[in-house]
């Protein structure tokens, strides 16, 4: 324990008066990008403090900052009294300075000691002792954690408090969690918040990065607001007014996310379902889908969405959404059932099949299937439809990039231009050039959008939604898969629920029915 | 002030050259070093070097011969290096198009066609078998998941021992009279199946073939730059779950990258044995596929980078060709040479990317 005191209010008093870690007017840019600039933060020990800003408002930079990835251009950092310039992660975790990212890098084939073992352990390898080592750090902040246990079968939460248990091993000083809560699905996220709750109560410092608002009053003892590279809010929680702190994250007033959710997606609560008469959409007709260990991943699923119609897909993710998604975007032969898109079975026709019959499809993993990172926004916002823009063989670069600029436009994708890289783009502005790219199938007969706003900030999830209800208006069937009921119950029309590969009831999008929803998505039978 | 910060730019500019110009010049010094430690002369192994490599119209020639055969691998390797497949398979590839530009030459009148047939139709069936050699490679990829490393290093070596084969068996390529002095052979091609000199001088060996490897590299050149197809291959390298969901043909477009590196080794083996070689032997492709592979890897996917890499090559083994022969300096010493110049360009190259990387 580096012979630190078990913290208390006294300690958290004493740590108050001198921060274990103080930034002053640090500034970083990324060519013409101003990242960050003047940013003045004190952390202290025994305490979570929470970085909340939209995408792109500079958080992950500031955590690598500190974390020794990137070097500051302007200010300075001391850390435990100090000056603090890291050369590198290395020094960093030598120092005290532990990191959580949001991708974890374990390996899915070993074991969690063995992953643990990898970057601490030399010579002669002591399992045992490391194993009982995992069980003891993990029992002192209040979870289990099974050291023999394959990492590949683990869940996103058990993954990543092994990263956790990675980190406390080192009994680090302070503790840095990157959008800590963005992968975890919603049942685990308290849990994710007791561990930091402990891990702060223990004497240690934690930042904790997030732009989910509702995350931080459970947890936090202070919070900053960065927006465009500044910090623009700093308040203790307890006295925090949760509306202020909004406004000084977007920048803008906005109403609850219910309301402005509601309003993107241009429905009232009188509003009836589909129109009976409407054609169909899309149509799963028994849809099975086995793996490749033969278990049933998706069981007879059958549904029917009409035109202009948006059927919310609700469920505890894991229980056939994946599975589900990868069949209708044609890139996974189900084992049972078809599909149609319009009159058209598509059951083993593949993804450019798909795309021409009028099925626009948003990935739930966007950068594994949506997009290439590596190309430039054009390309990516064509990568379907490169055919367009080729002649004799040869691309037509500049009208690609003009018909890119237009839809930039149209969609709100803000980027240098149409040749910046993809890689450089917000979460928010790569979900909306995906969105682009496939809502503008001509014709669009039928929309799949899977977890379209997941890490997406406020105004990235209203612009998503207004532009899927737009669709719909104009004659698209929307079938939206998402673990966020809130969400389903503000945009679609009715709900559907899926379990264990099984829809298991179909409820009304209203916020009355979020009760029986819950129960269904939890597998108690209607 | 602003004189300063004019300077910067041009500092790397400076860097930029003189970095790799720096590390081959001491790369070189380290080989003089070593040649004189093994007790040659160095001044006649330097002597040696220039005159093979240069020195004469035949051995400037000979050098830009070698340098077209490498580029044509290379060419291949960069274009396939673009859909993330690595192609180790060029020392195959030529051999399969030396056995059937030799077959197809060698065969009834072929020789005997108009129109300039009578060299196309060889260079075609190497190309087709070079093609064919890389496109199993592809097929093995796609419906089995065979890395491709390790599928066209493996058919490289049935195809080495296919040219064994053809050449040891009187019912394939052997020539039908062979004396205890002569290796297993075939029968040298007519000579309308050769390829047309490129000067009027008869001592230069310089053959059309150079023509057609600029050709090529132009054409490679602008596939990658600016082709649709050139964009699906780094598309399909990049992320090819997201290529397949936009549409790519992936599998089609997979075996396509390896068919064409493959036929770029058939036509590189075609040329050789047309332009050069006259006759099939064992040992016909000499390594030329696997210096290939080096000099599209150092070429960092620039179809000009492959041209300049493969020339440097191209003298690099003439000359140490010569300084065996006429200096007396071991072939091994030789060997160990061109390692050193490769690492030393190939570690250059990082130095200029960590340069570019650099803020400011």
């Amino acid at each position: 324990m580096h012979g630190m005191p078990e913290g208390g209010v006294g300690q958290t008093a004493a740590a108050a008066m001198r921060p274990l870690l103080a930034l002053e007017s640090l500034g970083k840019r990324f060519g013409n990008l101003q990242a960050l600039k003047d940013v003045a933060l004190e952390f202290r020990a025994g305490e979570v403090h929470c970085l909340l800003g939209e995408n792109g408002a500079g958080k992950s930079t500031l955590c690598n900052l500190i974390f020794g990835v990137y070097r500051p251009d302007e200010g300075v950092m001391r850390f435990a009294g100090k000056e603090w310039a890291p050369s590198g992660p290395a020094e960093a975790l030598d120092s005290g300075i532990a990191m959580v990212h949001q991708h974890f890098s374990l390996v899915p084939r070993m074991t969690v000691v063995e992953n643990l073992m990898l970057g601490q352990s030399r010579g002669i390898l002591k399992r045992r002792q490391f194993a009982a080592m995992i069980r003891a750090t993990a029992e002192r902040f209040g979870f289990t954690l099974d050291p023999e246990a394959v990492v590949g079968e683990l869940s996103v939460g058990e993954r990543q408090r092994t990263e956790i248990v990675k980190c406390l091993m080192r009994e680090p000083r302070l503790l840095v969690l990157d959008e800590p809560t963005a992968v975890l699905p919603p049942g685990e996220i308290g849990a994710l918040l007791d561990i930091c709750r402990r891990v702060a109560d223990s004497g240690r410092a934690v930042i904790l990065v997030t732009h989910k608002l509702a995350e931080i009053a459970k947890v936090a003892d202070r919070v900053s607001v960065l927006r465009g590279g500044q910090v623009v809010a700093k308040a203790e929680m307890a006295s925090a007014d949760m509306g202020a702190l909004v406004r000084a994250m977007v920048g803008r007033e906005v109403k609850s996310l219910d309301v402005a959710l509601a309003e993107a997606a241009g429905r009232t609560e009188t509003r009836a379902g589909g129109d009976e008469k409407a054609p169909h959409a899309l149509v799963c007709d028994g849809l099975g889908v086995r793996d490749r260990h033969g278990a049933t991943r998706l069981d007879n699923f059958t549904l029917e969405i009409r035109a202009g119609e948006i059927v919310g897909l609700a469920g505890v993710e894991g229980n056939g959404q994946s599975e589900l998604g990868m069949v209708l975007a044609g890139l996974l032969r189900p084992s049972a059932g078809r599909f149609f898109i319009g009159d058209t079975d598509l059951t083993a026709a593949g993804a450019a099949a798909v795309t021409a019959a009028g099925g626009g499809i948003v990935p739930e993993d966007r950068h594994a299937v949506a997009c290439v990172t590596g190309m430039s926004v054009a390309e990516n916002m064509y990568l379907n439809k490169l055919g367009q823009f080729t002649r004799f063989g040869l691309l037509r670069r500049k009208a690609l990039n003009e018909a890119a600029r237009g839809l930039m436009r149209n969609f709100d994708v803000r980027a240098a231009g149409p040749e910046a890289a993809f890689s450089g783009l917000s979460g928010g502005n790569q979900q909306k050039a995906v969105l682009a790219r496939e809502l503008t199938l001509s014709p669009l007969k039928a929309l799949v959008a899977a977890q379209p706003t997941r890490g997406l900030d406020i105004n990235a999830v209203e612009a998503v939604y207004r532009q899927i209800r737009a669709a719909a208006n104009r004659g698209a069937g929307v079938l939206l898969i998402s673990s966020e009921l809130d969400e389903l119950i503000a945009v679609a029309d009715r709900i559907v629920v899926l379990y264990r590969g099984r829809l298991v009831g179909e409820r009304p999008a209203r916020a009355s029915e979020r009760g029986a929803i819950g129960a269904l998505m939890s597998g108690q039978a209607a | 002030m602003s004189a300063l910060v004019l300077a910067l730019p041009d500092r790397r500019r400076i860097a930029r050259l003189a970095i790799p110009l720096g590390v081959v010049i001491t790369s070189l010094l380290v080989s003089l070093l070593l040649i004189a430690i093994s007790g040659r002369s160095v001044p006649e192994a330097i002597e040696a070097f220039l005159d093979g490599a240069f020195g004469t119209a035949f051995a400037f020639g000979a050098s830009v011969n070698r340098a077209v055969a490498l580029s044509m691998v290379g060419l291949g390797f960069i274009l396939a290096f673009r859909a993330n497949l690595t192609n180790v398979g060029g020392e195959g590839q030529i051999a399969v198009g030396g056995i059937a530009a030799t077959a197809v030459a060698l065969h009834g009148h072929v020789a005997d066609l108009p129109l300039g047939l009578a060299v196309l139709l060889p260079i075609l069936a190497g190309t087709l078998a070079g093609a064919a050699w890389g496109g199993i490679a592809g097929l093995l990829k796609v419906r089995f998941g065979t890395n491709e490393v390790i599928s066209t290093l493996l058919l490289g070596f049935i195809a080495l021992l296919m040219v064994y084969w053809s050449v040891q068996s009187t019912a394939l390529l052997r020539q039908p009279q062979t004396s205890s002095a002569t290796l297993p052979e075939s029968l040298p091609i007519p000579p309308l199946t050769r390829l047309p000199g490129l000067t009027p001088d008869p001592e230069s060996p310089l053959h059309v073939g150079l023509i057609i490897c600029l050709l090529a590299a132009v054409a490679t050149a602008v596939v990658l730059q600016r082709s649709t197809f050139g964009l699906r291959l780094r598309a399909i390298g990049l992320n090819e779950l997201a290529a397949r969901r936009a549409g790519m043909p992936g599998g089609l477009l997979l075996m396509a990258a390896l068919a064409i590196a493959g036929g770029f080794g058939g036509l590189a083996g075609a040329i050789m044995l047309q332009g050069e070689q006259y006759y099939l032997k064992t040992g016909f492709s000499s390594g030329y596929g696997f210096d290939g592979l080096v000099v599209g890897l150092l070429s960092r996917g620039s179809a000009i980078g492959v041209l300049a890499g493969a020339l440097f090559f191209g003298f690099l083994r003439s000359g140490g060709i010569s300084m065996e022969i006429m200096a007396g300096v071991p072939a091994a010493l030789t060997l160990v040479i061109q390692g050193l110049i490769v690492i030393a360009v190939a570690g250059s190259v990082i130095l200029i990317e960590k340069l570019d990387k650099e803020p400011r």
